[in-house]
């Protein structure tokens, strides 16, 4: 609840700015270059549907992409990072890959899967895989010895060892990278979106509602707004899985952590 | 019970190998309680984990109830030194680890009650004192109920009132389980207490130098008499001369 008045307030704090930079520059120019807080609000509401239409599609295309970079990142990072002589072969290939922004490979990827929904995916997942990838090796290989003397010595499988060693001990640091990469990924989203939403209308996702509305100030910026909001929805929700899953991390004690 | 004869463990390879035992025999009769004792890097631990089936001999024979060991045996358990237990577990998820993996029932309630850890079930590692770690370590092992306990410096870094109750703990199990424990130490006062017999492994790569005979260990006030100040002092004299 704490948090939640803590966000209403930078909230507010970002309007008042915004408002702020906006009278100035009428201010200085004469003529309204960055259309205020309230005006904005009133257009967006005044075209909510269309604007929500475009928030949902964004948003699931987001999800999905988010799921298949964990689905495919997670359990590919915690391997290579945990077999050590896996780590050796295969690191250097994903440090070759790692820094290509996958925007730039965008016309070889158009041949590939098309011009529609699936390219849009592939974008936004490569860039959230890596992350993960990376995030998930790390701390597989930091996992302590003990941690994995205390299971085997118990005789445990390979199997169960990734169930009650790798896998939470990784978690924290998954999930945290993850919410981290959060803005890149939304940076990407909105990349293709406008790229490659000539096609389509300003319901197909809010970058293009964004590049739609390119000449009405007011109802762009309420895409910029709405493009806010998405990037604090799944960070939020990045947040509250990881203080569910990885409970232990935030108690109190006498060893807390 | 335990049987090592001419053991050699040696880790990595080419240039970089490290000799960590050397030629090393010893027994440990069913019902005993032995300690070893020597400097850090010794092999005391490595000696430990090639008797629990972690790590496999690079020369020589491991003997456990007449078998050779080659893995993990279910009738042997492993404290670790700082208890080892999985941060994102509860008490009671740790206690039941073993039993888990090695798919057996058992109820671990009874052996949390009897560490002192009953109430405490649902906390996590992170909530309880050093102390009570170390006994969700030992209640871990213990509920395994295994024929051979080995202890690899189960007291260390703990402050020197909990570190007593837990060799006390440590003596009332093994006379109320008779099973056969080995104790890994670099405490002198720790082996007399707790080792029937006290090997005491010479530096880097890991030998065994002398074999202390110390059978009034569980003999009541045994800490408390001349015949273990004296005992302690023969103990320091031996790591002395052999060079430790």
């Amino acid at each position: 609840m704490k948090r939640v008045v803590h966000y209403l307030v930078a909230a507010l704090v970002v309007f008042l700015l915004w408002e702020l930079v906006s009278v100035s520059l009428l201010a200085v120019r004469g003529r309204v270059i960055l259309p205020g807080p309230v005006a904005t609000i009133r257009e967006g509401i005044q075209h909510v549907s269309e604007l929500s239409s475009a928030f949902g599609a964004s948003a699931l295309r987001f999800s999905i992409a988010l799921s298949i970079a964990f689905f495919l990142g997670l359990p590919a990072g915690l391997v290579l990072g945990f077999e050590r002589g896996l780590y050796q072969v295969f690191s250097p290939l994903i440090y070759l890959t790692y820094p290509i922004p996958p925007v730039a490979l965008l016309v070889f990827l158009y041949l590939a899967f098309g011009v529609g929904e699936a390219v849009k995916i592939v974008v936004v997942t490569c860039a959230l895989f890596f992350q993960v990838l990376v995030a998930a090796q790390g701390a597989a290989r930091g996992i302590p010895r003990t941690y994995v003397t205390a299971v085997r010595s118990a005789g445990a499988s390979r199997w169960q060892l990734y169930r009650h060693v790798v896998v939470p001990a990784t978690l924290p640091a998954v999930l945290t990278a993850a919410r981290v990469s959060v803005g890149l990924g939304i940076t990407m989203l909105y990349v293709v979106e406008t790229k490659l939403g000539l096609v389509g209308g300003p319901k197909t996702g809010l970058g293009r509602f964004i590049e739609y509305y390119t000449f009405r100030a007011e109802l762009s910026l309420a895409g910029v707004v709405g493009l806010s909001l998405l990037g604090l929805m799944f960070y939020a929700l990045l947040e509250l899985l990881e203080r569910w899953l990885c409970r232990w991390k935030h108690l109190g004690g006498p060893g807390a952590p | 019970m335990i049987e090592v004869e001419g053991l050699t463990v040696s880790y990595g390879a080419g240039r970089r190998t490290v000799l960590a035992l050397a030629g090393v025999s010893l027994s440990v009769a069913e019902g005993e309680l032995v300690a070893v004792v020597g400097p850090s890097g010794c092999g005391k631990s490595t000696l430990l984990f090639t008797l629990d089936g972690l790590i496999p001999p690079t020369q020589g024979v491991v003997r456990i109830g007449g078998q050779m060991v080659q893995g993990v045996r279910r009738d042997v358990a492993l404290i670790l030194q700082d208890a080892g237990l999985l941060p994102w577990k509860t008490v009671l998820a740790n206690a039941e680890l073993g039993l888990r993996i090695q798919g057996r029932r058992g109820d671990v309630r009874e052996v949390l009650e009897e560490l002192g850890l009953a109430g405490f079930e649902r906390r996590y590692p992170g909530e309880l004192s050093e102390g009570m770690r170390r006994r969700v370590g030992i209640a871990r092992a213990l509920a395994l109920n295994p024929k051979v306990f080995l202890m690899d410096e189960p007291m260390a870094n703990l402050d020197s009132i909990t570190r007593q109750r837990i060799q006390d703990l440590i003596l009332k199990l093994w006379q109320g389980f008779h099973f056969t424990g080995v104790l890994v130490t670099h405490d002198i006062e720790e082996a007399v207490f707790l080792g029937q017999r006290i090997f005491v492994f010479s530096p880097r790569p890991g030998r065994l130098v002398e074999v202390v005979e110390n059978p009034e260990v569980g003999t009541s006030k045994y800490r408390d008499s001349a015949q273990f100040l004296a005992r302690v002092r023969h103990l320091r004299q031996v790591l002395v001369e052999s060079g430790t």
